[in-house]
């Protein structure tokens, strides 16, 4: 199949595969075209306590929105928390609109919405003609589209309004995910450190990555007493609303730092050393840093959780053994690495940074090492899928591109690690962004989450931290609701 | 929306009533369970909390609301009149006021490590009265051989006679 020949329509793909979930489809669909909310939506929002406006000098945030049978809407981003506020989507956005009392998502043209003025700013955040232009560009649409989908907000978690006894928000400390995880940013990427800006081509980010910008940046370089005091006092905010939560991440970038040469951690150390990658990078113990600052909030939730284990996956680097260990020893329950793409060439192109510290066969090795540690199941990896076909030396068909994403799925599988992939989604800010690449078509989407759910069938693996509703990115694990009795 | 009869209603506000939840698997299996959580909401959905991810209700259910399947309920009151409802799986809520209320609720009957994964909502299209003495004059009247030759309606006299040789 080309690129860019006879890619199906939303009803056509739903008809090809009746035994795909409908509302699964809608979510890659909602991803790919994006969601955009009418004041009446916005003002639903409110009245539900979805929409949170405690942060000073950011726009009101919307936590997020559900399908009627528990599936996440993606499509949202533009208005969540962090993210950036231009994205590149495919075709008309959908818009979600309140009728007969009901939030319901339509699909059709926007133009009958030219007089929103809430659509009408986040079309410019889906690069759509805006009111002025959008009686040209769009042609004349009767009624206001049609109700595809019924859908309702996830309210604000209660522990967003509150701070920590030294005054800093709790939002800020710890971030609410999807409806039921927290995550903690532990660190912020450092492979936009040696970033040569105005040249895409020499970016160590990976290229499709929003979060490796300024805007992503932990205020502080290393955890401190008093900053760990306020991750715990807001994970025991946080658990006061009963029934929320289900399990905590620590997310963040890669900080490829090890030990300096004169056997200090960067955290001791002076800033001009620090900022330096050069002056940390070893083999001996790489991306010890980060480790460093993973084992610090682990052991500040051991001491809330008062157990050795506790129910937290660290999404991070690909760390040796011996670190990994620490980790498990620190409490970690799952650790999760991303591979990002598979094929070896585009590995090097897309993730230079990953390709720089240490290459492909170290994240592999890492992983793998991971299995052994932390048991099968309980380690995985992801891929940005989509990223593979981005131009000009990405595959160039679809079927070669999933061949090479299943083949990748396969081989963790079969060693024990459950692979996982995202939606592409090209956010302001990214190096995908500012080359303009495209979206894949909905049918590979399709393929891909078939394809991953029948792999982690055959070997038996869970979908563990990451289902549904822990980590709601996903299409494959939402295929598992079915296979878990 | 169809609605329910007062006396399913008050049946199935009824705490000490018996509710079950009939689901079939992918082959068409069937599957019960005894449900504890169960009330009726104001929009005249019924709403049921679900103990677990994996119970072989929950997958069956999630099946259901993908693909359009029916579910069915059965509620048995105290003196044994019961009814059936079909209907199918409208929302699953996992956040939010609703799924807050059952899970506190869940916390107090069970203790501090109860679980209980989400709340389903089922919108009912059908409700038959299966109480036993009402299905028999239904069946009765529609199929009236469809009857054992010794019971006392077909042999009313005899039994009567044999009744009172027994007395005398
Ligand atoms: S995707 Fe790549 S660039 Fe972005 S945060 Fe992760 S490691 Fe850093």
């Amino acid at each position: 199949m080309d690129r860019e020949n006879s890619e199906l329509t939303f009803d056509q793909v739903a008809k090809k595969y009746p035994d795909f979930p409908r509302t699964i489809l809608r979510k890659i669909d909602t991803a790919l075209r994006g969601v955009v909310l009418t004041e009446k939506a916005l003002e639903r929002a409110k009245e539900e306590g979805a929409l949170f406006s405690g942060i000073s000098n950011k726009p009101a945030l919307l936590f997020g929105a559900l399908f009627r049978d528990g599936t996440w809407v993606l499509g949202l981003e533009t208005y969540l928390q962090q993210l950036p506020c231009k994205a590149i989507r495919k075709g008309n956005p959908y818009i979600l609109d309140v009728l007969d009392g009901k939030l319901w998502l339509l699909d059709g043209l926007p133009r009958p919405f030219a007089q929103d003025k809430n659509v009408n700013q986040s079309l410019d955040a889906h690069g759509l003609p805006t009111r002025l232009s959008a009686r040209q560009v769009f042609p004349r649409a009767k009624g206001r589209g049609e109700p595809v989908e019924e859908i309702h907000f996830v309210p604000i978690p209660k522990y967003y309004c509150k701070k920590t006894s030294r005054g800093i928000p709790m939002s800020e400390v710890v971030n609410a995910r999807f409806p039921s995880s927290l995550a903690i940013t532990v660190l912020h990427c450092r492979f936009d450190q040696e970033k040569n800006l105005g040249d895409p081509a020499k970016a160590v980010t990976c290229k499709f990555c929003f979060y490796a910008t300024p805007l992503f940046r932990r205020k502080e370089e290393n955890y401190t007493p008093e900053s760990l005091e306020d991750i715990y006092e807001t994970v025991k905010e946080a658990l006061k609303e009963e029934g929320r939560w289900t399990s905590i991440h620590l997310v963040g970038g890669s900080d490829p730092r090890g030990m300096h040469q004169n056997g200090a951690y960067p955290g001791n150390l002076p800033r001009e050393i620090v900022k330096d990658t050069s002056n940390f990078i070893s083999r001996d113990k790489p991306y010890e840093k980060e480790v460093e600052e993973d084992i610090k909030v682990l052991k500040t939730l051991q001491k809330y959780f008062g157990t050795e284990k506790i129910p937290v996956r660290a999404i991070a680097s690909a760390f040796p053994r011996e670190q990994l260990l620490r980790l498990k020893e620190a409490g970690l329950s799952a650790y999760n690495s991303h591979i990002e793409v598979w094929d070896e060439k585009l590995f090097a192109w897309i993730c230079p940074g990953k390709a720089k510290y240490f290459g492909r066969q170290y994240w592999i090795d890492s992983i793998l090492s991971a299995v052994e540690i932390f048991g099968r199941g309980n380690v995985s990896t992801q891929l940005v899928a989509g990223a593979e076909l981005a131009e000009p030396y990405g595959f160039k068909t679809i079927e070669e591109a999933l061949e090479s994403n299943l083949e990748c799925a396969d081989f963790f599988a079969r060693n024990g690690a459950y692979t996982t992939f995202c939606i592409l989604w090209v956010g302001q800010g990214s190096v995908f962004y500012a080359e303009k690449q495209k979206l894949p078509p909905l049918e590979y989407y399709v393929k891909l989450a078939k394809g991953f759910n029948e792999i982690r069938k055959k070997y038996k693996l869970n979908v563990g931290f990451q289902d549904y509703r822990r980590w709601s990115n996903f299409l494959d694990t939402d295929l598992a609701r079915i296979d878990h009795a | 929306m169809f609605k329910l009869p007062k006396e399913v209603v008050d049946l199935i506000n009824d705490p000490e009533s018996i509710k079950i939840v009939a689901t079939a698997d992918e082959k068409g299996n069937p599957h019960c369970a005894v449900k504890d959580f169960f009330t009726l909401l104001e929009d005249g959905n019924l709403a049921f909390a679900e103990e677990f991810e994996g119970s072989q209700t929950n997958v069956n259910l999630v099946r259901a609301i993908w693909f359009a399947k029916n579910v069915e309920l059965t509620v048995r009151g105290k003196d044994g009149t019961t009814y059936q409802i079909k209907g199918k799986p409208y929302k699953y809520f996992y956040t939010g006021p609703l799924f807050e209320k059952f899970y506190l609720a869940a916390r107090e009957k069970w203790g501090p490590d109860s679980e209980l994964a989400g709340v389903w909502v089922i919108t009912p299209e059908e409700v038959k009265n299966e109480t036993y003495e009402v299905r028999k004059k239904e069946e009765d009247k529609k199929h009236p051989f469809f009857r054992h030759l010794d019971r006392s309606s077909v042999r009313r006299t005899k039994i009567q006679n044999s009744k009172s040789e027994i007395s005398n």
